[in-house]
């Protein structure tokens, strides 16, 4: 009978209870009985390791930042053609078409336009490649949300984090693989309902962190045991359930309850260091604004995320306040408000991790679920724009795409992405492909049905912008 | 590539009737004739080829290339299985594709395809504004108050295309409200191309299809296992060890383990009926039971229990995916009213309704009676009201006018077949939605014969969404407008009503005086602005004073709301009156690609002469459902009783005999034993659908109460509520009472989500963006739409949650709290209690030890931490206290309490 002492050397050599089941199921996609999170091979050789996700919710305009229309300013208050017209959705408030009210110029060695609200953003466009021909098929956040995130416009899918880590597992079983952090301001739409796992096991959930306070749910008690207690009763524990165990030999399960038990007990020292930005430099934390009231909320975020990255963490998505790029009404006012809290952070984690030798390794994504139209809504000095669903603008950094390139265009005005039209589909398999993995080969079965993230739907992958 | 002869071009004069046609009739028909139309394709007219099949278009006129025909012939895919055509033959249709001019023609299915979704909601089965109803060619030619709207050959002086291009149609200003939005240029141009070509009908019929020979169905797919009627297998004599049938049939494949303890079966007799540990009491007394029945007369007890209702309610509640919010919208509405339906079903089980009934109540219980007639309200009818939530269970954001088109009402009633199939049928169905099942014989035909069952009453386009006019505060309700069944017949209604009527007339008094209060304002506001309306919020901008004065009538308002009386209503599913909407073949499950006529019929390949789905059309209702009630619970139909006997199997042993509960289809898992699981289905027909029966057959089984381990019983961790629920009872602080409206949950600051209610977590609030914290960590599925099989995860997220989570930690001081009181100081005395309330049996020596020299030692601790503090209260006893809440607490996160045995 293996001894307290065996097994945890057998811990030591990195096998963790969790993996003694995964010796029954070392193949992708086969029947499994238990799931876990050690690391999985790949189908081909992965460029990117982990994948950091700023997931902008409520639709970022893109005619005001990263698709630049001359010809609104010709069209400037005319009506909208009927079709357009048919994709509207608060019908009432519709105005004519409305230019963009910011300047836009090059910059790098690219030359790529973007608009003046992203200025830090244009200090490393030659690392980032712009996806500016994204469509979706739903004009409400909620389902464009299930669609970005799950591959339907319905809930109840996986989503694409939970298909990763299934895929891939994770680089540090110390610490959770698939990391949300949400903003203490307010949840995205659908809230967790984003990281949810659908019907894959729910080992592959995404884990809400909390950039205050006690970062994981009950990482810590309340109120902690006074003095020796708590060594007390795990010893207690550790006696019961090692008894329990031999009295049913061979039991994966509970050898792998045992390991868990331990792995909560190093979660509480590991999480709490990797979430602890006072060890960062000052110059870092000036990087990402964290000394300006505007960008600390988010630079702290993203600072988190590349800590998390660096411990083996395979993916991080940063959220943002609630749908603060939703803007229906005053759209100038709403832009800066956004772009003021993001771009500084966004950029300075491109420049921190390329600087770290972490960028080839690491997929960066930014985008929303949609974009917005290029007509007025509620016109007159309040105007916004409504919900725009047939072409948006998305950008991607590191991990092996092609810094300094563009890829698709959206017809004259903005409105409907026109040449290399990119689905979200295609943006499942890019985002795996990068990672190493096929989407047509990432299946789980289940009652019979081979599931993917891109299910039946047609998908390419983007090679246009990979290096 | 091969280059043809000029010569070869020439031939092929390329004309469809002399060279193409008698082509396709000698190589294509067998599939793609008008008759038989594989995959919705009939090569047989010109119209037909340009229509397309499932996969859209099969030719692009003027464009060979672009032409999926032309790809399929070149490349010899087509036709299947047979030589591939000849250069001749192939330059003939390529001729013939570069020659035609003519556009796909536009019909009246194109043409009803976009007006159902665009017009019906003011002008079909619900309303006729302006006397106009638009459903059909001879409707549209009637017209309403102003005429007839289109006139054949005429668009300009079709009032149809007048109003619609004017943009005038649908109204802007409505267009939100109704979830329609205006026509594009495209569909615009189709409606007016099928006035210019004469407003044509397609006299269209309904796809027949019958039972006794149907093409889409091969004769050896009817001999697969799982679609042919279960035989019952002969069983040989008992022999030791079997009790019963089933082990004889379980021994014929494998030994069976020595039997288990009888403490051990007695702890796993009660997780499996009530979900609930036996308490110290009950342990005792049936240790002292010397009768040689007693595990007999503890069945009996248990089935007895209210508390067997509510925990196979909870397995019946997975498998049609209850829950008490709407989902699919990040408002994740709360379903206030969906409790009723949880209470049948658990009244169901305490009763023992016989299987096939409790099927027939949730599928048609409004059709079981005519619910119309007020007269005829009873409380059992009502109860059959509540049934009908079976098919109110899937997400739903109809709710919101965003997420309220076509497209998402037929994704609801997707999700409700995918309910049927998956936890009735055993059938995977949703995959026939878009294309023909790939591995099941369900062509899309039959997917929607099914929708076309549900249509009387979840029409597309006379939607009832889930919201709630009534306001659950009984102000006005609108009758037609919702999906709540109003029991206005009942003592309750009426007392409701009665109370609430002065309120509600009270708030509008109220109303009424804001307006008064505005007048004055607004009179000055309009004249001021120069604009012909306000609304009161610009009021309320412009002018502070009348913004005070609103606000504290708002506020006598708010209170006065709050005390009207919550309305008995009931979430249900009912017949909503004659002339149901025809349902077509949605082409790739999309709602703009109309396909065929279809009528209500269940698949084809458990269908079978003699026991097929007839319909019987009733005086109040369309019958649709109650003839799929009659066809699921026949006795010989393939699945129904399988299905059922399999999921008693399944959360009596942790796997079913079917692994996949949901697919017992080609794709499903094998019967691990076919006999025993034909034997139960029919033992399960023959007792009249017992289910109770079936419990004491199964769990007196020697099969049941064999050991566990590998080849005997599987060892199993108890579900999330039972982990919630049994803490709390061995607390001493479950609150037993059944029913009722959903506790409320409580989100923390920190994200986690609890809730104070001490009932089973089966009364507690299941909303699906808020899961309680414990549940999910534990595996509570999130219902996608439902969940026929739990997961199972083992991750260190549940060790956090009992190590340092409230639940646990509190509980343990409760537990340890009611163990002093019932036994005093004495240590041993104290732990073996614990023992006993958790694991169900008294500690060895050796546990009692440990778990003592551990108590100690935290007594200890206690006591030195107290006294930093000086307390007023006595130390000794205090901590004594407190380190017995350690040991608890620790009993709480082992295994064995964890699993059963």
């Amino acid at each position: 009978m293996p001894t307290r002492r065996d097994f945890f050397s057998r811990m030591g050599d990195g096998l963790t209870g969790a993996a003694l089941a995964s010796l029954f199921a070392e193949d992708l996609g086969a029947k499994q009985a238990l799931y876990d999170l050690t690391p999985k091979k790949p189908h081909q050789t992965p460029r990117a390791k982990s994948v950091i996700q700023l997931f902008m919710n409520g639709g970022p305009s893109q005619v005001d930042l990263f698709d630049y229309k001359p010809a609104l300013a010709k069209y400037a208050g005319q009506p909208p053609s009927r079709d357009l017209a048919a994709e509207v959705r608060a019908v009432r408030e519709t105005g004519g078409l409305m230019p963009s009210p910011y300047k836009f110029s090059k910059h790098g060695k690219s030359g790529i336009e973007l608009s003046e609200m992203l200025p830090h953003l244009g200090k490393v466009v030659d690392d980032i490649a712009i996806v500016r021909s994204m469509f979706t098929t739903h004009l409400a956040h909620e389902a464009a949300l299930f669609l970005m995130h799950g591959g339907r416009i319905l809930p109840t899918r996986p989503s694409l984090g939970s298909w990763i880590v299934y895929g891939l597992g994770s680089e540090n079983q110390n610490l959770p693989a698939y990391v949300v952090l949400d903003d203490p301001k307010g949840p995205p739409i659908n809230f967790i309902q984003n990281w949810q796992t659908g019907w894959l096991p729910a080992v592959f959930q995404g884990t809400r962190v909390r950039s205050e306070g006690s970062p994981i749910l009950n990482l810590h008690a309340k109120q902690e045991y006074p003095g020796g207690i708590v060594d007390l009763s795990r010893s207690l524990l550790h006696r019961m359930d090692a008894g329990h165990r031999d009295r049913h030999p061979g039991n994966v399960e509970l050898e792998a309850r045992i390991a868990n038990y331990e792995l909560a007990a190093r979660m509480q020292m590991e999480a709490t260091d990797a979430l602890d930005i006072s060890k960062e430099s000052e110059a870092a934390k000036n990087a990402y604004g964290l000394n300006d009231e505007r960008t600390a909320s988010y630079g702290k975020r993203c600072l988190m995320a590349r800590r998390l990255v660096e411990r083996g963490v395979r993916l991080v998505q940063v959220y943002i306040e609630g749908q603060i790029w939703d803007n229906h009404t005053k759209i100038r006012q709403g832009l800066e408000y956004a772009c003021g809290k993001t771009d500084q952070p966004a950029a300075a984690l491109i420049s921190d991790l390329k600087e770290r030798g972490l960028l080839d390794s690491t997929l960066v994504i930014w985008g929303g679920e949609f974009g917005r139209l290029p007509i007025a809504q509620d016109p007159g000095p309040n105007a916004g724009r409504d919900h725009g669903p047939s072409g948006f603008s998305i950008w991607m950094a590191g991990g092996g795409i092609k810094g300094g390139t563009t890829y698709g265009s959206t017809d004259e005005i903005g409105y409907r992405a026109a040449d290399n039209k990119v689905s979200v589909h295609d943006f499942h398999a890019t985002v795996l492909h990068m990672l190493g993995m096929n989407h047509r080969n990432l299946v789980f079965e289940r009652e019979g049905r081979q599931e993917r993230i891109t299910d039946e739907f047609p998908a390419r992958v983007l090679t246009e912008i990979i290096a | 590539m091969a280059m043809w002869p000029v010569a070869f071009f020439l031939m092929a004069a390329g004309t469809f009737e002399s060279d193409v046609l008698p082509l396709f009739r000698s190589k294509c028909f067998t599939c793609h004739s008008e008759k038989a139309q594989s995959g919705g394709l009939s090569l047989e007219s010109r119209e037909s080829i340009l229509r397309g099949g499932k996969s859209g278009g099969v030719i692009v006129p003027g464009k060979p290339v672009d032409s999926l025909l032309m790809t399929l012939v070149s490349t010899g895919k087509m036709p299947m299985g047979a030589a591939k055509l000849s250069a001749i033959e192939t330059a003939a249709i390529r001729t013939w594709i570069e020659r035609e001019d003519r556009k796909a023609p536009v019909s009246e299915r194109d043409v009803t395809a976009i007006l159902s979704a665009k017009c019906w909601v003011c002008h079909g089965r619900r309303e006729k504004m302006a006397g106009l109803d638009l459903r059909t060619r001879e409707s549209m030619l009637k017209g309403g108050k102003s005429g007839p709207v289109i006139v054949g050959g005429k668009p300009e002086a079709s009032l149809l295309i007048k109003r619609i291009a004017a943009q005038e149609m649908p109204p802007p200003k409505l267009q939100e409200q109704y979830s329609v939005r205006g026509l594009t240029d495209d569909e615009l141009a189709k409606v007016r191309q099928w006035i210019v070509d004469g407003v044509r009908p397609d006299n269209e019929k309904p796809l027949e299809v019958s039972v006794a020979d149907d093409a889409a169905i091969k004769p050896k797919d009817r001999e697969f296992w799982a679609f042919r009627a279960p035989l019952r297998p002969p069983v040989s004599a008992l022999r030791a060890p079997a009790r019963n049938a089933i082990d004889v049939l379980t021994m014929e494949q494998k030994p069976l383990a020595p039997e288990a303890a009888d403490l051990t079966l007695m702890r796993r007799a009660w997780f499996d009926l009530t979900g609930l540990p036996p308490s110290p009491e009950e342990v005792e007394a049936f240790r002292a039971d010397r009768d040689p029945k007693r595990y007999e007369k503890l069945l009996d007890r248990l089935l007895e229990s209210p508390h067997y209702g509510e925990r196979w309610a909870r397995h019946w509640l997975d498998a049609v995916g209850y829950t008490d919010s709407e989902g699919g919208n990040s408002g994740d509405q709360l379903r206030p009213h969906a409790w009723r339906y949880r209470d049948y079903v658990i009244r169901s089980f305490n009763a023992n309704k016989p299987y096939d009934r409790f099927l027939t109540e949730q599928l048609a219980g409004d059709e079981l009676f005519d619910y119309r007639s007020a007269k005829s309200l009873t409380p059992g009818r009502i109860e059959l009201m509540a049934a009908t939530g079976f098919w109110r269970t899937a997400p739903d954001a109809t709710y919101s006018t965003e997420q309220n088109f076509i497209p998402e009402r037929m994704d609801v009633i997707a999700g409700q077949l995918e309910v049927l199939g998956s936890a009735v049928m055993g059938l995977s169905v949703g995959c026939a939605r878009c294309h023909d099942h790939k591995y099941d014989p369900i062509p899309t035909r039959d997917y929607y014969r099914l929708v076309s069952i549900l249509t009387p009453a979840y029409d597309p386009y006379h939607w009832l969404p889930p919201v709630f006019p009534c306001g659950g505060v009984g102000a006005k309700c609108d009758e037609n407008g919702t999906r709540y069944f109003l029991p206005k017949a009942t003592p309750e209604w009426q007392e409701a009503t009665a109370f609430n009527d002065p309120v509600t007339r009270r708030i509008e008094e109220l109303q009424k005086r804001i307006e008064e209060k505005a007048a004055p304002y607004r009179e000055k506001y309009l004249a001021e602005k120069k604009v012909k309306e306000a609304k009161l919020g610009e009021l309320e901008a412009a002018y502070e004073p009348f913004k005070r004065e609103k606000a504290a009538i708002d506020e006598q308002i708010r209170k006065e709301r709050a005390n009207l009386k919550p309305l008995p209503l009931v979430r249900a599913l009912f017949d909503l009156g004659p002339e149901p909407p025809p349902t077509r073949i949605l082409m790739r499950g999309d709602a703009t690609s109309p396909g065929a006529l279809v009528t209500p019929g269940a698949p084809s390949i458990l269908n079978a002469s003699g026991r097929d789905y007839r319909l019987e059309p009733l005086a109040h209702s369309s019958g649709r459902r109650l003839a799929l009630a009659k066809w699921l619970t026949h006795p010989e139909h393939p699945l129904t009783a399988r299905v059922a006997v399999n999921r008693i199997w399944q959360h009596h042993f942790g796997v079913g005999l079917v692994a996949s509960p949901g697919n017992f289809g080609r794709m499903g898992s094998a019967p691990e034993n076919q006999k025993l699981l034909d034997w139960l289905a029919s033992e399960f027909v023959a007792s009249a659908w017992d289910v109770k029966g079936m419990h004491r057959l199964v769990m007196t089984s020697a099969t049941y109460r064999q050991q566990s381990g590998d080849s005997g019983f599987p060892l199993r961790r108890i579900d999330a509520e039972s982990v919630r629920d049994s803490i709390l009872k061995i607390a001493g602080r479950l609150d037993t009472k059944a029913f009722g409206a959903a506790d409320p949950i409580k989100p923390q600051p920190d994200g986690e989500v609890i809730t104070e209610s001490l009932r089973r977590s089966v009364y507690v609030t299941h909303r699906r963006t808020q899961p309680i914290s414990l549940l999910e960590t534990f595996d509570q599925p999130f219902m996608n739409p439902n969940c026929v099989r739990r997961g199972l995860s083992v991750v260190s997220s549940q060790a956090l949650h009992l190590m340092n989570g409230d639940l646990a930690r509190d509980n343990a001081r409760f537990m340890a709290g009611r163990i002093i009181d019932a036994v005093g100081d004495d240590a041993a005395a104290q732990i073996e209690r614990a023992y006993l309330l958790a694991f169900a049996r008294k500690p060895t020596a050796d546990e009692l030890q440990a778990a003592t020299f551990a108590m100690e030692g935290a007594s200890k601790e206690w006591a030195k931490d107290l006294e930093k503090n000086q307390p007023a209260e006595p130390v000794k006893s205090r901590s004594r206290w407190l380190g017995l809440a350690t040991v608890c607490h620790t009993l709480m996160n082992s295994a064995e309490f964890l699993y059963i045995d």
